[in-house]
């Protein structure tokens, strides 16, 4: 059954429409990539998911109940926790601080909010660490934002969305800006979530693509042209067209 | 204990003996009000330029009963945290709706709003003349008309008010608000109604205000207009900026710094606002942590020298 589910979702901005009659199905435990050519929609599809922009027409359904509307810091309450093309930390705080706020953003109780030390949250705590565990980024809990590296920062975003334990996870670009063997950690890491959490996945590059995806949805000027496993994607000749371009042809 | 809080105990017990008390009792006043505003400035990152909105609605509204009905000065004290926090939802609810510039604008305009409605209400405020002859009640036998018990009164609530604080600052909200500070659409985006946030801050940093606002009144026996006027709105940012914005201790050493510069430099030197013009100056171009900065950056430094000295030596 699909858990997420998008119904001829519109985003026009003006004459523009970024966001164009997008119906498209996301079957629970399984990790659905988006790809499609720079300005393709893409973001804006995330944004619209997210509750960030409000879409011009069409829903968003989450288990079967219309979520459309839903303001953006309701969104993640509901199970679905994204992270951000361009690294999007707190960059004063420490490694743990970043993963412990977006942990206690879906504490069970916000009890004693303004009074009780922000140690005393264990439920919180443990999940922020276990986030942080995930990323493989546990050693450097205690290290500010500036210390780290960008493929490590790539690594932190993704923990940030993992500590609000969600149901679907929408990752947009985690790869973007690393190097090789920082993509091939960031693979083995996408793996390792596959099958814990419901995935949508925006990607750029095609190794990654073809190599962890269940299925894959292509996007072209706002909107969706084909469907089908990874297989299928690369033998469709309008996906060639339009993605790869003269590169292929 | 802390070692700043060891200072802060010897400065208490010192500082009525260097100054006259009434200026001490108006330093840790004003490090009350500084300690309000910072929770939306340095915590929050919202530069309010409003906060004598509600130092003064407090001092107007607690000034009056307490000059027209006697009332006990812990009520008067608690009607004034009351009215601090009231006035701060009101102004704080419609200014949270904006950013960046508009956003200190509005707090400015709510603040002229109020000083106006002082300035013309002169029956109650008594405009420009301010609000005269309210009374320092005594309390289980204590005499707060007398300086050092007044004094006294004032420290303890001071250390109350930066204990609170604390406690505030280093709860979950304290985090909240500074993941808002850093990152305001990733802290919206992880679950967090960031403009509910932002009013809890106003409302808590009214409330700080409030009680400045009263314990001022009640120590100079009179809420004059300028209590509620935007230099005093400017003076509460300017000494928390030279005192160093990014720490729960910053707008104490600048409400010391501020006060006794005022109180004292200006009976020797008509132009003393140059003096902290300059400091002004100082902090913004080369300390941006104002003081609290200062300090680390010369405590560092003169660690690095005795150790360097203890190696060639």
């Amino acid at each position: 059954m699909a858990i997420l589910e998008t119904d001829r979702l519109t985003k026009s901005f003006g004459a523009l429409a970024a966001v164009s009659g997008v119906s498209l199905a996301i079957e629970a435990g399984t990790l659905h990539s988006i790809i499609g050519p720079n300005g393709a929609g893409k973001t804006t599809f995330f944004n619209l998911l997210t509750g960030a922009l409000a879409p011009t027409s069409g829903t968003i359904a989450l288990d079967g109940r219309d979520i459309t509307g839903t303001p953006a810091h309701r969104v993640p309450h509901l199970g679905l926790a994204r992270s951000f093309q361009r690294t999007n930390v707190f960059p004063a705080f420490s490694l743990f601080d970043n993963v412990w706020v977006a942990a206690f953003a879906r504490a069970p109780s916000r009890k004693g909010i303004a009074w009780r030390s922000a140690d005393r949250y264990p439920e919180a705590r443990e999940r922020a660490l276990a986030a942080l565990a995930d990323v493989g980024l546990a050693g450097k809990a205690d290290r500010p934002v500036r210390e780290i590296s960008h493929g490590e920062q790539r690594q932190l975003e993704l923990a940030i969305a993992l500590a609000a334990s969600p149901r679907v996870l929408l990752l947009d670009e985690p790869a973007a800006g690393l190097a090789p063997e920082e993509t091939k950690k960031l693979v083995a890491l996408m793996r390792g979530l596959k099958g814990r959490y419901t995935i949508v996945l925006i990607e750029h590059k095609m190794d990654i693509i073809m190599s962890v995806s269940d299925r894959v949805s292509v996007m072209h000027f706002g909107s969706l042209i084909a469907e089908g496993t990874p297989a299928e994607i690369q033998k469709n000749a309008e996906v060639r067209r339009a993605y790869l371009g003269g590169v292929a042809a | 204990m802390s070692r700043a809080l060891i200072a802060i105990l010897a400065a208490i017990v010192v500082l009525p003996l260097v100054v006259r008390p009434a200026i001490a009792s108006e330093i840790w006043i004003f490090a009350i009000f500084g300690l309000g505003l910072n929770l939306l400035l340095g915590y929050t990152g919202l530069l309010s330029f409003g906060q004598s909105t509600f130092f003064g609605s407090a001092a107007y509204v607690a000034g009056w009963l307490l000059k027209h009905y006697a009332i006990n000065v812990f009520l008067a004290l608690g009607i004034g945290v009351a009215v601090g926090a009231a006035s701060a939802a009101l102004v704080g609810y419609l200014c949270v709706q904006r950013s960046g510039l508009y956003f200190i604008m509005l707090t400015f305009a709510l603040n002229q709003l109020f000083y106006f409605i002082a300035y013309q209400w002169t029956g109650v405020t008594g405009g420009e003349d301010g609000m005269p002859g309210i009374p320092r009640p005594d309390f289980l036998g204590i005499d707060f008309g007398e300086p050092l018990p007044y004094y006294a009164f004032v420290s303890a609530l001071f250390l109350l008010s930066l204990w609170i604080m604390k406690r505030i600052v280093e709860s979950p909200l304290g985090k909240i608000l500074q993941a808002i500070r850093e990152n305001e659409v990733r802290a919206e985006a992880l679950g967090y109604d960031t403009a509910r946030f932002k009013l809890a801050a106003f409302v808590i940093g009214g409330a700080f205000s409030g009680l400045a606002g009263v314990l001022y009144a009640m120590l100079f026996g009179i809420v004059p207009l300028e209590a509620i006027g935007f230099v005093t709105s400017g003076n509460v940012v300017f000494a928390t900026l030279i005192g160093g914005s990014g720490s729960l201790y910053g707008p104490v050493i600048g409400s010391f710094v501020f006060i006794w510069l005022s109180e004292s430099v200006s009976t020797l030197w008509a132009r003393w606002p140059l003096l902290l013009g300059v400091a002004f100056v100082i902090v913004v171009l080369f300390f941006r942590g104002g003081v609290v900065e200062a300090w680390a950056r010369f405590s560092a430094w003169r660690e690095r020298k005795w150790r360097s000295s203890r190696q060639t030596g």
